[in-house]
């Protein structure tokens, strides 16, 4: 998936003028501020029942039966043994003999036990014959000219080139001429609760607790694997361990128990372990790009041409944006899809993104070096023009004065002993933008307010940002506000993913809520001897504008409804959202080049979101998307054997994650644009960090870096590269 | 196997298979799902509990092997329904995202902060270098630990 096309934003409704997110100042805000997450006291206290805690009477589990191939055709499915087993209770089969399985870790068939461990033995016993086919562990494998055809449509699959302006002329224009190949690698999303769901019929309908970052996407897609009605599913997804993209998808974790099930006549529960979540839950595609670029003796950047591929797995693409940001008049770009046996790519947190702008922000300070230009002044040279959605020179300027960039050194540094430091910047950009939320608001006699919403809170605070906007909206203090999520009963709502959840589902909170308010003053005016349109509500009382003494405390004037609640709904409407962020990051290291281990000592990130809705929500999605991008530059690497072609390293131990030592100040500037409206933030902030480290080591050690993950033997082996060849520029 | 085991206070005698984790037995047969899993091989720290008072990987460690011992988990924090300090902090710091490590950084933190009331910020994050955040809270995990203690931020 890439990025949702940003669409010129729609002209404002009336409702847009109406409850604009404008506070007036004789009231205390509570957007914009820290308000502590409504679930904290649930999560901290163990309380909070995750999909995976979730336990029916009579539950069964299930458990899938994977191939240990990555390429074969399955022969035959002998269930007799696994049937005999103690506690088994049925068997399913995934895909037919005759078919293929294409990598390792596919799902073949499964079996439902009383318990777990049952099930894990009789998974076991299961015996499927396979004849083994070929297969392909790498890309290069892959592309070969007389390599076998794997994959039915053919092993690649080339892309439209696509070609902007006069590249011999942008050549010809070139003081410099660089040719370089860049590349990043195939990470997995870990997400700390796996891929899991709980499925229970009752009669035709079906209650699906899952792991997913959208319970009505689910619920439609649930339906739609079983042919039965939308309306007869239920999605309920309560607490979630993360997701980062890869829970989009209703597929064998959840096909699986819902069949199941319902052929049991007992609830079936399945819960990925940590292979499984590694071998089949998603991956980020890898990218290449061998890339020839010219810059102009003043350090104009006048012509890109790209050849690029990567792999998305077993038959899904990897394509990402190229060049990223920074303007090339004259470029071309020809990208190819390349299929190997391993699992299929799923989106994880800002789609291409971190691999397009590490090519391009590698590419630039291999450039600025060229023309003996600071990094930082060829990309001021070579952005877009400013604008509210593109402030990338503002940041720069602002962010260099921060982190103190004149300090940095010309690429290599030149101090003695074997400790070098370096510093590297780096840029992002993000569409986001949802447009899809409805809301319901309801005030109670007694004055508390439930407000309801079908979204779903991976980690994000989603549940909090219920309670923000109703509460500044009503007037309410935050404590009557009970806030109700993750069930596709609640009003729709569209995926969270692509950073467009909050500007999808907070328009509709906000009219939800500003129409209830209306209502509560029309019953509640005569009490206050003033027409409804005088009245105002703020920190917990309804007053009148004009005479704010004349006022009520929140529950005295909700009493004055008698018995009948209020209740309004909302829609996503234009007007209170918009697309495109922009923000850069700096990073330093310091690189030991005896032992290869770089160290990140800081790093700034300066991002914009929009409106931001609640600041620790909006720094604590910087702080993690920073660090998970840390992981991807230093640590995380999915490793396959090019012999056998299965998963190295499928479990925590070997596939790394930074941990608490590993990771260094982070200084986080949030841009407030409330003019602009909501925008998400999920995305942005974890492109950048990889490419300032990369060109942070670059400028460290002063020589070339063009690939990720910069494990220590990869560095020193940079570093042997560029001394076996005598040295010279990085 | 009869096993006798003290979870949170509270005495319980059961017959166990002896292949039974101990995180499991937490888990399934007690209900306690708080303790969460993660990696399944002792290297997130998410399932840690207390054990006899000292830190434990439970999902390294067999039900059975509880037998006359003491297990304490993240349940075990609260006292009456209020937050420890150190959970509220957490919460107030924004110490967590999807919080499924949360409960495992709480237990170690807990028998880390009985041991050494006063840690300075390299401290913390040396004591919790075995505890895997992945959404990854850990600037916030530092804050919460400091303002626990009455630090201001670090
Ligand atoms: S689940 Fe026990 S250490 Fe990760
Ligand atoms: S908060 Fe999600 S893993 Fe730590």
């Amino acid at each position: 998936m890439q990025q949702p096309t940003p669409q010129p934003t729609p002209q404002p409704t009336e409702n847009a003028t109406k409850y604009a997110w404008t506070v007036p100042p004789d009231r205390t805000r509570v957007i914009g501020t820290s308000v502590p997450r409504v679930d904290g006291p649930d999560k901290v206290s163990g309380r909070a029942k995750y999909t995976y805690d979730i336990a029916r009477p009579g539950m069964l589990h299930a458990r899938a039966v994977r191939s240990p191939h990555p390429h074969a055709r399955i022969v035959s499915i002998d269930f007799s043994a696994a049937k005999a087993a103690p506690g088994v209770r049925g068997v399913l089969t995934w895909k037919d003999p005759g078919t293929e399985v294409m990598y390792q870790g596919d799902v073949v068939a499964a079996v439902a036990a009383d318990t777990e461990p049952q099930a894990r033995d009789a998974a076991r016993l299961v015996r499927v014959e396979y004849e083994v086919l070929p297969f392909f562990s790498s890309e290069a494998a892959a592309m070969q000219p007389d390599a076998p055809v794997v994959f039915p449509n053919g092993n690649t699959q080339a892309g439209q080139t696509q070609e902007t302006g006069d590249l011999a002329a942008g050549f010809a224009a070139a003081a410099h001429t660089l040719e370089a190949t860049y590349s990043t690698h195939v990470i997995t999303h870990v997400c700390l609760e796996s891929h899991c769901s709980v499925c229970e019929w009752n009669g035709d309908q079906l209650t699906a607790w899952v792991s997913t970052q959208g319970v009505h996407a689910s619920k439609q897609q649930i339906a739609g694997a079983l042919k039965i009605d939308q309306a007869n599913v239920r999605v309920i997804c309560q607490y979630m361990g993360g997701g980062f993209g890869s829970k989009v998808t209703a597929d064998a974790p959840i096909i699986i128990p819902a069949r199941m099930s319902k052929d049991l006549g007992a609830p079936v529960k399945m819960v990925l372990d940590r292979k499984e979540e590694h071998l089949d839950s998603g991956n980020r595609p890898s990218a290449f790009a061998r890339v020839r670029a010219g810059v102009s003796a003043d350090g104009m950047l006048t012509a890109f041409d790209g050849v690029t591929w990567g792999t998305g797995g077993a038959g899904q693409g990897a394509n990402f944006p190229l060049p990223y940001i920074y303007q090339f008049p004259n470029r071309r770009r020809a990208h190819t899809n390349v299929y190997i046996n391993t699992g299929l790519q799923r989106p994880m947190r800002a789609p291409g993104h971190p691999q397009g702008c590490f090519v391009t922000e590698m590419l630039l300070d291999e450039l600025a070096d060229l023309v003996g230009l600071d990094p930082l002044e060829l990309r001021l040279k070579n952005l877009p023009p400013t604008a509210p959605d593109a402030m990338w020179a503002e940041y720069y300027r602002m962010g260099a004065k921060q982190f103190g960039w004149d300090r940095r050194h010309p690429t290599g540094d030149r101090n003695p002993g074997p400790i070098k430091t370096g510093m590297g910047v780096s840029a992002n950009q993000w569409g986001g933008g949802g447009r899809a939320g409805a809301a319901h608001v309801r005030i109670q006699p007694d004055g508390s307010v439930l407000v309801q919403c079908g979204s779903q809170d991976l980690g994000t605070g989603t549940r909090t940002l219920l309670p923000v906007i109703a509460g500044e909206t009503l007037g309410a203090p935050l404590d009557a506000i009970r806030a109700e999520i993750g069930d596709s009963n609640l009003p729709f709502a569209g995926v969270s993913g692509g950073s467009t959840a909050t500007p999808g589902i907070a328009p509709a909170i906000r009219i939800a809520s500003g129409r209830a308010r209306d209502a509560l003053f029309a019953r509640v005016a005569s009490a206050l001897d003033a027409a409804p349109e005088e009245l105002a509500a703020g920190d917990g009382r309804i007053f009148v504008k004009a005479a704010p003494e004349r006022s009520l405390a929140w529950r005295a004037a909700c009493k004055l409804l008698g018995q009948e609640p209020i209740t309004a709904d909302g829609q996503w409407e234009p007007g209170f959202s918009s697309v495109n962020t922009s923000g850069v990051q700096f990073a330093e290291v310091t690189v030991d080049t005896e032992t290869g281990i770089v160290k990140v000592t800081r790093i700034l990130a300066i991002q914009d979101c929009g409106l931001v809705l609640d600041r620790l929500l909006a720094e604590s999605q910087v702080y993690g998307g920073v660090i998970g991008s840390l992981n991807f530059a230093l640590f995380e690497d999915r490793t396959l054997d090019p012999r056998t072609g299965v998963m190295l390293n499928p479990n925590m131990e070997h596939y790394l994650l930074a941990g608490m030592t590993d990771v260094p100040q982070i200084d986080v500037v949030l841009m407030d644009m409330p003019e602009r409206g909501v925008i998400g933030i999920g995305e942005p902030p974890t492109v950048s960090t990889a490419s300032a480290i990369a060109n942070a080591v670059r400028n460290a050690l002063g020589v070339p870096i063009r690939s990720l993950p910069l494990h220590p033997h990869r560095v020193l082996a940079a570093i042997d590269a560029h001394t076996n060849s005598g040295g010279g520029p990085a | 196997m009869i096993v006798e085991v003290e979870v949170n206070g509270k005495r319980h005698r059961r017959d166990l298979e002896p292949r039974l984790l101990l995180s499991d037995f937490l888990r399934q047969d007690l209900q306690l799902t708080g303790t969460h899993v993660g990696c399944e091989h002792g290297v997130c720290g998410a399932c840690t509990v207390l054990f006899d008072g000292e830190p434990a990987r439970s999902c390294l460690m067999l039900a059975v092997q509880a037998d006359g011992h003491k297990v304490g988990t993240v349940e075990g924090l609260a006292v009456v329904n209020a937050l420890s300090p150190l959970q509220a902090a957490f919460r107030e710091a924004h110490a967590l995202q999807c919080g499924f490590c949360t409960p495992g950084f709480l237990m170690t933190l807990t028998a880390f902060l009985r041991d050494t009331p006063n840690p300075g910020p390299l401290e913390i994050r040396e004591a919790l270098s075995g505890n895997l955040c992945r959404c990854t809270g850990y600037q916030h995990i530092v804050e919460a630990v400091s303002r626990a203690c009455g630090h201001p931020r670090p």
